[in-house]
């Protein structure tokens, strides 16, 4: 919302409060100013008369001007298209500073030149409330003009501040200058003097129909105004419009726009001549197709509200009207319209087609239930000083609403104990009148309020609270702490674990990455460990943002690929993040990346090679970490082959027989896909793995007898696996089993192919006494009986 | 035949001197103390001499014996010393070589900066409680007081998956569902910290996806000052000990009175940089009382129980502590900006 400092000085006395000031308290006061902007920059500027103009020798369209400015005659180069001899006009002496540059005396092809002769838009004036004719040349000004005349912004009303106030939702009433003006002089504490408007004549009855046939149109208030003559606006209609940034048409159009900025109330002002029947009926449920003043033809739909006569659509309501009823040149005489149309229907229409007109703006957000015939009562009268209107006729109107006043009683001490305030009650009492809120005493604490009308944000008394402390200000407010019963604090669902883990990484060389939870359809379906069917988004931004992700890998991917087109080819990367399915399952996932490669001393030539079994390691001692040991953690082939993860060098990962993660080097599609090298990567599912039981932590009594090692070298078949030998050993050899260690696997000379020679460390131990050869032999054999009968191992010499 | 005992001690004493290493006394000792040596031919002579100088003789040989043995394990030790001492000399590094590079992650920025908020309120006895992403309507707005054809609807655009369900555009989500499940468990406090989503299109300002936390506090007399209190105490953790906070008037449909916070600026104090567009204040927080229709809905008295709420973005925090300048660094993930942030503050 466009504000000008000049107009709100019409109203209140701003003379000790500066623009920027201004601007302060009105942000304090929740009028948030975003930009202040001056209406044009330029400083030495100065009112200049030419007296003579001669083609430049060297330019074919350069002119060499003689200019009087008052005490002096200067010389100036001017390249415009329409300087001419006699002009008026605006100069720029050198050390002026416009929004270009500084402008300086000097040598324009060889010919002095001694300042600029001005076009507006130089000035810093936007662009788009200027004609075709303003922008292809210098600014002519009236042959009135005082020439010498220094304060040129003054002199062209270019010296105004523009405040891009940024209003919250519930305060809609400020885009009515008068409301706003109201509300900063209760924060100024200064009177507010608003336009009289009470200037009319006497009307005729009226010869106009009003009807709505919707309930979407509580309210319409027409009337018929004749005899007008259509014109250019005063030079102050004019300014006044240009500051807000609105484009002067005629005075007629002028009128209705500037009422509506004052008072809030969008106005139509239809031409009477192309509604013979003067019949106006407002409906919805229309399906046609319909031209609206843009030109754009649209197809009507069934909530929008249209404004008819004789059953034909002349505008979207409150949004825009139609060409065929729009004023024109030869408009003599108008129906005013003032209505309230339902601000949702209004939004949506309006957003549908791109209409987003101050009108639908107004609409959308809310406005005054009681401004329409204050704004048609401003708009006779200013038709009838402006526009030489005669012929009045009555206002007619359609209504099937009725308004109440809001009225709240409130308590000071109430208000006191809600900001934690000392207010007294006359401090409050003050504040309510300043803001025009009627106060009336009801006993020593309680002050019964009847708030105006555009105040439609005030229903309870915390509003009231609001007042008071933005009027009073916030700085009355002593700070202090929540005094209440202790309270324990904890971490969010499995975020105390989310932080250890994250932790453990850290230590290994992980940097965490957060990406984007949405992704294409595409992506998702990449996913390998996914939680189920992607929640879709209806209404997406484009396709490859259209799923919720149901699981992490495929991002990370994308990360990897990222970093590794910058050379970022040695990494460690996780990521958390949640993931939904769209029948409501939820988890947090975690997903592990490593590169192969990661140098630990590149002049030392020492390089640590991450592999399956590297990440293996990190994943078991996170889980011992919680209590999961690896006795319970086994490593499965994938049931399903896919193609994130290499068939032969991958695992999907099960804590007991829960599935809890996947596991793998990069599948070489994969690294052809993404243009990366080989990676091994995981993810794994935080709540399934939280949702098992962990083991406690147990003393374990320090065994004090020895223990007994032996090495074996078994040659067994290739498909034989290491957990089959462990668990094999492990069967076979019972209690006095200690641990059992593969030391070495060897393929090659000695060894015939599709055989490998694995070597283990089997040790014997009691927590009762010292092993004999006579207590370890018997197991001993059972173990490598076992070995041979189940694995076909054979003992390697 | 006599010996001049002072003279072979003299001898002896300047062989084992002349020795400079363990090589070299080696030989000394073999020559001297050998079997075949010095010391063991003159005791061979002890046959030829006469009975009553044998005693003394010995006695001689075994002194001179001794002697030689002495001096022999001092230079050896000697030597030893000097040996080691050079091979010290010898054995020498270039101190300036790089280190190995033993790699420490890094948290996130926004991890960093979200636990750093957590731990801020987890010191004053608040919970935190999360929620789903995947939101109803019904909590990110209904319950929020922001029923379907409110105008706060405008300015949070909405990722919506059907008419029900939607991306959570705010974390009140989260705070609507405490109150609903704690309503009879006053007085609440809590901090919500998530991920959220509105329908922007992203630049060096903007993000489809951010993370907010917000926080909750509801009781008996909990008043605006003790919001004021509490968000002096959150700028100050934050941004150093010596900032100001600014309370502006501001509006979100669940609070009221609601306030827009601006804190000093961190970078030059509050005279006015780039940072702080000259102002000298940064806008950081959002935040009022909740509104007597919010906690009515959730089924607390709201005659007898106040509360407030507040609500900060991360990102924005993050950006202005670090001086990100573009937002979408945060999720582009480059690992040179990643490693930026191994430092504890």
């Amino acid at each position: 919302m466009r504000v000008t400092y000049n107009w709100l000085k019409q109203y209140i006395d701003l003379n000790d409060t500066s623009p920027n000031e201004l601007a302060q308290i009105m942000t304090k006061g929740g009028l948030e100013v975003e930009t202040i902007e001056k209406q044009a920059y330029a400083t030495n500027l100065i009112i200049g008369k030419v007296l003579s103009c001669v083609k430049h020798p060297n330019s074919d369209h350069l002119h060499i001007c003689q200019v009087d400015i008052g005490d002096q005659q200067i010389q100036i180069v001017c390249g415009a298209p329409n300087v001419q001899v006699g002009q008026k006009v605006i100069v720029a002496l050198p050390g002026c500073i416009l929004p270009a540059g500084e402008i300086k005396a000097g040598k324009v092809r060889g010919e002095e030149s001694n300042g600029m002769i001005c076009a507006l838009f130089e000035l810093g004036v936007d662009k788009k409330q200027l004609s075709e004719e303003q922008l292809a040349g210098i600014e002519v000004l009236d042959e009135n003009a005082p020439v010498g005349n220094r304060d040129v912004l003054a002199y062209l009303h270019l010296d105004d501040t523009i405040y891009d106030v940024s209003l919250t939702p519930n305060r809609a009433d400020c885009m009515s200058m008068w409301a706003l003006a109201k509300d900063v002089g209760a924060l100024l504490n200064k009177k507010v003097i608003l336009p009289d408007y009470s200037y009319t004549c006497p009307k005729k009855e009226s010869t106009l129909h009003i009807k709505s046939e919707t309930p979407k149109c509580s309210y319409f208030a027409g009337t018929i105004v004749n005899n007008l003559t259509i014109k250019q606006s005063p030079q102050w209609l004019i300014d006044a419009l240009h500051a807000a940034g609105i484009k002067s048409i005629n005075n007629v159009v002028d009128i209705s726009n500037f009422v509506m900025l004052e008072t809030g109330q969008p106005l139509h002002f239809y031409d009477l001549a192309k509604i013979p029947a003067r019949e106006i009926t407002v409906k919805t449920g229309l399906h046609e197709e319909y031209t609206a003043l843009d030109g754009q033809k649209h197809q009507v739909l069934e909530d929008d509200i249209m404004i008819t006569t004789e059953g034909k659509a002349i505008g979207y309501a409150g949004i825009m009207g139609g060409d065929d009823s729009k004023i024109d040149e030869n408009t003599q005489g108008i129906i005013i319209e003032a209505a309230h149309f339902n601000g949702l229907n209004v939004r949506n229409t309006s957003r549908r087609l791109s209409l987003l007109t101050e009108a639908a703006t107004r609409f959308s957000k809310g406005i005054d239930p009681q401004a329409a015939i204050k704004a048609t009562e401003r708009s006779i009268e200013l038709l009838l000083k402006l526009a030489d209107a005669k012929n009045v006729e009555q206002t007619v109107v359609f209504s099937n609403e009725e308004y109440n006043q809001t009225v709240i009683q409130s308590k000071v001490s109430k208000i006191n104990k809600l900001l934690g305030t000392e207010f007294k009650y006359d401090d409050v009492f003050a504040v309510y009148e300043r803001l025009d809120f009627a106060p009336k005493k009801i006993d020593d604490d309680t002050i019964e309020t009847t708030i105006p009308s555009y105040r439609t944000d005030i229903k309870v008394y915390n509003d009231l609270a609001e007042e008071v402390i933005r009027v009073l200000g916030y700085e009355n407010i002593v700070s202090t702490l929540p005094k209440m019963p202790t309270t324990q604090a904890h971490y969010s669902e499995c975020g105390k674990e989310e932080r250890i883990i994250s932790s453990m990484l850290l230590g290994y060389g992980f940097n965490e990455v957060i990406t984007y939870s949405l992704v294409s359809a595409e992506k998702n379906a990449e996913n390998i460990f996914s939680i189920g069917t992607p929640v879709r988004i209806a209404n997406a931004m484009g396709e490859d943002r259209r799923y919720y992700r149901t699981g992490l890998l495929p991002s990370m991917l994308d990360v990897i690929s990222y970093n590794t087109n910058r050379g970022h080819n040695e990494y460690s990367l996780f990521e958390f993040a949640n993931v939904y399915s769209d029948d409501g399952n939820d988890s947090i996932h975690l997903s592990l990346a490593m590169s192969k490669q990661s140098t630990v001393s590149k002049w030392q030539k020492i390089v640590e090679i991450n592999d399956f079994y590297r990440l293996k390691g990190i994943i078991l001692n996170i889980l011992a970490k919680f209590g999961y040991d690896e006795k319970r953690v086994s490593f499965q082939k994938p049931k399903q082959e896919n193609n994130i993860l290499h068939p032969n060098k991958s695992a999907e990962i099960y804590l007991g027989r829960t599935l809890i993660g996947v596991m793998g080097h990069s599948h070489p599609q994969t690294e052809v896909k993404y243009n990366i090298d080989e990676c091994i990567l995981a993810e794994l599912d935080i709540k399934r793995i939280f949702n098992e039981k962990p083991a406690k932590v147990k003393f374990v009594p320090i065994n004090k007898y020895p223990s007994v090692k032996y090495d074996l070298a078994l040659l067994v078949e290739e498909k034989i696996t290491a957990e089959q030998i462990i668990n094999t050993v492990k069967k076979a050899a019972g209690n006095l089993l200690s641990n059992v260690e593969i030391f070495d696997i060897y393929r090659g000379k000695g060894i015939m192919s599709g055989y490998k020679s694995v070597a283990i460390s089997v040790i014997y131990r009691s927590n009762e006494k010292t092993l004999t050869e006579k207590d370890i032999a018997p197991v001993h054999s059972k173990v490598l009986d076992s070995l041979s009968r189940n694995l076909n191992a054979t003992l390697r010499e | 035949m006599s010996q001049n005992w002072e003279m072979l001690k003299k001898e002896f004493a300047q062989r084992i001197a002349e020795a400079n290493n363990l090589q070299g006394i080696e030989t000394i000792r073999v020559e001297l103390l050998g079997k075949k040596g010095r010391i063991a031919s003159i005791m061979s002579e002890m046959q030829n001499i006469a009975k009553e100088e044998k005693k003394n003789f010995g006695m001689a040989v075994n002194e001179l014996k001794q002697t030689t043995e002495q001096l022999l394990k001092v230079r050896i030790a000697q030597l030893k010393e000097i040996e080691m001492q050079k091979k010290i000399a010898e054995d020498t590094i270039d101190i300036t070589l790089p280190a190995a590079k033993l790699k420490y992650g890094t948290l996130h920025p926004l991890t960093i900066v979200q636990r750093e908020i957590e731990d801020i309120f987890i010191g004053m006895g608040y919970a935190i409680e999360t929620g789903p992403e995947v939101e109803l309507d019904y909590y990110n707005f209904e319950k929020a007081n922001i029923p379907a054809d409110h105008p706060a609807r405008d300015m949070q655009d909405t990722f919506y998956v059907d008419n029900n369900r939607l991306l959570r555009t705010q974390t009140t989500a989260i705070q609507m569902r405490v109150l609903e499940k704690e309503h009879d468990h006053l007085p609440i406090k809590v901090i919500c910290p998530g991920k959220v989503y509105r329908k922007d299109d992203d630049d060096a300002t903007h993000s489809h996806q951010f993370v907010q936390i917000e926080g909750l506090v509801v009781g008996e007399n909990i008043t605006m000052a003790d919001l004021k209190g509490t968000l002096e105490l959150l700028a100050r953790s934050m941004f150093g000990k010596d900032r100001e906070i600014r309370l502006r008037q501001s509006y979100f449909p669940f609070t009221e009175p609601s306030l827009e916070i601006d804190v000093s600026c961190h970078i030059c104090g509050g005279k006015g940089c780039p940072t702080c567009k000259q102002t000298g204040w940064i806008e950081i927080l959002g935040a009022g009382m909740v509104h007597p229709h919010v906690l009515e809905m959730a089924g607390i008295d709201s005659e007898k129980y106040s509360g407030f709420a507040l609500g900060v973005g991360v990102e924005r925090v993050a950006m202005l502590k670090y001086g990100i300048d573009d937002i979408r660094n945060f999720y582009s993930n480059n690992i040179e900006f990643l490693d930026n942030y191994k430092r504890f503050e």
